[in-house]
Order: structure tokens, then C-alpha cells, then sequence
């Protein structure tokens, strides 16, 4: 294992409270929530398990030497699939229950669990094969497709998709769920800064930096 | 490649810019070594950027040395590595082909001077595409394809993105560690669309003008080039998308050196470009700077 106060980016003679901070900043950055139906989401999971066993280890060495109680307590549960769900939060987007679970939820046909199982291990080429070849285009259809454009990275087409599916099955949480992450822009995802995230945000706040640092000439 | 990507220069420290400059007179100096005076020319921001994303992240030694355009100062310069020549090689091929593009897109008379500058970076391109075929062969693929999108006024606007943005993934194709290159093709695939879209958006007025395509417009159905409140905010939404997913991407890989400057670009940088653009500030800003530069150089 790699030292844990590398991982956390902190030095040996952080306090216990720097610790934690340095965790759950790093916790929030590769939260599942933030890495929600993303094609790299497998490789958020391998850190934020690098990332939980840092902070136990740490724990663990401290409360052996006997501070006062470690850094405090185990790694805060946060995780890939199953296990307790991130309450400290402020707009995290609960649901869809992680991975593991992923699009998971039992289909009106067989085809399009299929659908499902191949979105889940990625192979978006046989998912859109199989919806292609599906005749009814009904509201779990439109969302699957929406789901397929989302990894693909069309995000407009992926919004309309579920837009579609909501309107013809207003009730369902799923889709409604996917269709209210795409409206919110982003807007819940990590920013170093702890600030919200977005380009209306940003450009219309004056505290933002004025647009001449980006234009900034280099030969000056 | 239109030079949106730039990162809040002046919000960072001292030694981050000097460093972010290394690399722009690095990269320079490279396409000159390997490509002659001519292909100097070609340089901007995204090529810049490419290059960062493509080098190791180690921090090298980066001698003074005089060039053409700053005779008398020298200057701190990235030295040349693999990952310097491949950008290098990598900014001919999309620079050349680019040239093309508006080469075919005018008539006769409006493309002569696409058709100069190509014929002059015609050698330089020569030589990249030998080094680099596949890389030669997926960006003239790609746009191809945009440039028949373009022709039928393909409406959708991600399919029209997604021509440019898996051109620019290609660029992480010669990158041997897989998970760096997952990473990398990600991210470069969600830069493109950004850029594409971003150029797409800055046109509308003078696409609303000329009669050109524009696939921001087709989406949102904009009557002269002017946002509607609704579609300025949900292109901002899928904007934003993009950018998340860059950011996300970003943080899976140890780009070493260039990680203030990277970070301070997805998360701030291209929020505030984007903005501008929205607001019609950017072109603006850009010349204004240009021309108090020119009267800079000039006293």
C-alpha cells in the first residue's frame, strides 16, 4: 500500500483535524454522486477505495499511538454500491443507489434488460444495437437511449431522452431522476473550491475572476 | 482549434504562468525545429494545452533562449521531449487539415487565403502525417464527416460536436499506459465538443449574417443569431456537462507539473470563456487585448 499521508496529500505532522479534512475533500471529489453514469467511473472507485483505506490506516496508527481518539472514527461509509449513503452533504443527488446497482431496476421485456445489463458493463455499442432493433418506443425505451447518449457524452440528446420517457410516464422516479440531473446543469458537482459549479453561475458572479485573466497575453 | 482553452492566467501565481509560458515558447520552438519557420505560426492556446495534457508532468529545466519573435528578450523554453514532438506533430496535422476545410468551404476567391497558407504548411504536413498515420488518417475521417453534417444542416447539435470531439480524442490514441489513455480520450473528447460548441455559439451573429451553418442556431431554431432566455440557459446546462465531465476525468490521472494550471482551467477558465461567449464579451476582450499588446510592442 502506497503511504497513506501521500494519499490524503497531507504531511505526517497534520493534525487529526487536517486529516479529515483532506479526506472528505477527497471523498466529495470521488464520491459516487459525482461520477454518476460516468465511463470512468470504475477508475473513481479504485481511488476512493485508495482513499478510504489511507484514512483507516491513518486512524488506525493514531489511536494506537494513543492521541486522542484518531482522526475520528472509520471512513465515513462513504462508497461504490450498497453501504450506508453520504448524509453530510448539501446537494448531493440521492438514488439510483450507486454501481453496483446501476441501471439494475427490472425492465417491461426481456430486450431491454438486456439493454440494461449492457449499459452496466459498458458496451454501449450492443445497447444501442438492441434499441435500434426495438419496436416500441416506449417511455423506458426513451430512457434507455437517453442513458446510451449520456456515456456517449451528447448530453443535449440525452436530456431530450428523458424528457421524452417523463413525459410519457410522469410518475416514474427513475427517469425523472435523470432528467432533473440534466437540468440542474452540473450544478451539484465537486468544485475545489466548495463554490457551485456552472458557467451562468460564474460568469454572472462579480466576485468570479474578471474575464482578462483569461485573456491575459503571454508575450508581455 | 480557435484558442478558446485558456486558464485564468491572471489568477495565478507567478511561477504558474512563467511555467504555462515555458511550455507556449516550448512548443513553438519545437514546431520551428521540426517544421521550419512556417509551421511557428500555427501556435495558439489549444495547441498549448494539448501539449500539457500530453507531457509527463515531470518538471524539467527550461533554458533561456532567443527566437524570431522575441529578438532581443530571451525566454524561458520547455525543452523538446516525446511528448512536445508528438503535440507538435499533432497541432500540423489538425492545423493543415483545418486549412483544407476552408479551403472547401469557400469559393475561388474567399478561399485564396486558406489555399496560400495551406500550400505553405503543405510540406511541414507532409512530414507529420508520415510520423503519425493514424492520427493523420482519423482527423481527415472526422472532418469529412463534419464537413457532410455541415452540408445536410444536420440539426442535432451533438451529433455535429461529436465529429470535432472524437477528432481530438484521437490525439490521445498514441499514449501507451491504458488507464492514461481512458482518461485522456475522455477528456479530449469532452474538450472538443466544448470548443466546438463554444465556436459554434460565438458565430451565431455572423452565421446569422452570412447564411452559414450554424448548429447552435439549427438546434434552438435562433432567429438572428440572438439567445433566447431558455435556450441560452439550457446550452449553458449542456455546456457545463461537458465541462463536469472533463473535470472528472482530470482528476483520475497524476498530470504532475501542470496540475494548478489544469485545475484552475476546468474549474474556473472555461466557465468564465463560456460565459463571455454567452454575453458576446469574448471576441471583444481578445482584440482589445491584442491591440493594447500591439501598443505595448510598440513603445
Amino acid at each position: 500500500m502506497n503511504d497513506p499521508y501521500q494519499v490524503l496529500g497531507v504531511p505526517e505532522t497534520a493534525t487529526d483535524a487536517e486529516v479529515k479534512k483532506a479526506y472528505l475533500n477527497l471523498a466529495r471529489k470521488y464520491h459516487p454522486d459525482n461520477y454518476h453514469d460516468n465511463p470512468l467511473a470504475d477508475l473513481a472507485q479504485e481511488k476512493m477505495k485508495e482513499i478510504n483505506a489511507a484514512y483507516e490506516e491513518i486512524n488506525k496508527r493514531r489511536s494506537g499511538r494513543g492521541s486522542a481518539g484518531g482522526a475520528g472514527g472509520s471512513a465515513y461509509g462513504y462508497g461504490y454500491g450498497g453501504g450506508s449513503s453520504y448524509q453530510g452533504g448539501t446537494s448531493y443527488r440521492q438514488g439510483y443507489g450507486g454501481y453496483q446497482q446501476g441501471y439494475g431496476r427490472s425492465s417491461s421485456s426481456s430486450v431491454l434488460q438486456q439493454v440494461r445489463m449492457a449499459i452496466n458493463s459498458g458496451d454501449l455499442s450492443r445497447a444501442e444495437a438492441l434499441l435500434a432493433n426495438y419496436t416500441d418506443h416506449n417511455a423506458e425505451w426513451n430512457f434507455l437511449r437517453g442513458a446510451v447518449c449520456y456515456r456517449r457524452g451528447w448530453m443535449d440528446e440525452a436530456k431530450r431522452y428523458y424528457q421524452t420517457a417523463c413525459q410519457m410516464e410522469p410518475g416514474n422516479a427513475e427517469y425523472r431522476q435523470a432528467l432533473d440531473y440534466m437540468e440542474s446543469g452540473a450544478s451539484g458537482a465537486y468544485r475545489p473550491s466548495g463554490s457551485p459549479f456552472g458557467t451562468e453561475v460564474c460568469a454572472a458572479n462579480s466576485m468570479c475572476l474578471p474575464l482578462w485573466c483569461c485573456v491575459l497575453p503571454l508575450c508581455c | 482549434m480557435f484558442g478558446y482553452v485558456r486558464p485564468p492566467l491572471g489568477q495565478l501565481p507567478e511561477e504558474e504562468q512563467a511555467r504555462f509560458r515555458a511550455v507556449y515558447c516550448g512548443l513553438c520552438r519545437t514546431l520551428g525545429k521540426r517544421y521550419g519557420l512556417a509551421a511557428r505560426f500555427i501556435l495558439n492556446y489549444d495547441f498549448t494545452f494539448l501539449a500539457i495534457l500530453l507531457s509527463d508532468g515531470q518538471e524539467r529545466e527550461a533554458p533561456c533562449v532567443r527566437c524570431p519573435a522575441h529578438p532581443l528578450k530571451k525566454r524561458a523554453c520547455c525543452p523538446p521531449d516525446g511528448a512536445m514532438e508528438l503535440a507538435a506533430d499533432e497541432s500540423v496535422i489538425l492545423a493543415y487539415w483545418q486549412l483544407r476545410d476552408g479551403v472547401a468551404d469557400h469559393d475561388w476567391l474567399h478561399g485564396l487565403k486558406y489555399r496560400s497558407v495551406s500550400k505553405v504548411l503543405e510540406p511541414a504536413y507532409r512530414k507529420a502525417a508520415a510520423a503519425r498515420p493514424a492520427f493523420d488518417e482519423s482527423t481527415r475521417r472526422q472532418l469529412r464527416q463534419l464537413s457532410e453534417l455541415e452540408t445536410e444542416d444536420c440539426a442535432s447539435m451533438d451529433r455535429a460536436a461529436d465529429a470535432f470531439a472524437a477528432l481530438l480524442a484521437g490525439a490521445a490514441k498514441e499514449v501507451d499506459d491504458p488507464v492514461r489513455q481512458r482518461v485522456l480520450e475522455q477528456l479530449l473528447y469532452h474538450l472538443g465538443r466544448w470548443i466546438y460548441l463554444v465556436d459554434a455559439a460565438d458565430d451565431l451573429k455572423k452565421d446569422a449574417r452570412s447564411g452559414n451553418y450554424n448548429p447552435v442556431a439549427l438546434r434552438y431554431g435562433l432567429k438572428d443569431g440572438a439567445w433566447t432566455p431558455e435556450s441560452r440557459h439550457d446550452f449553458a446546462q449542456t455546456l457545463d456537462h461537458s465541462i463536469h465531465m472533463m473535470a472528472t476525468a482530470f482528476e483520475l490521472w497524476d498530470f504532475g507539473c501542470w496540475r494548478t494550471i489544469l485545475e484552475s482551467t476546468f474549474y474556473t477558465g472555461l466557465f468564465y470563456v463560456g460565459g463571455a461567449v454567452l454575453d458576446g464579451t469574448f471576441q471583444t476582450a481578445v482584440r482589445n487585448r491584442k491591440k493594447r499588446k500591439n501598443v505595448e510592442d510598440a513603445t
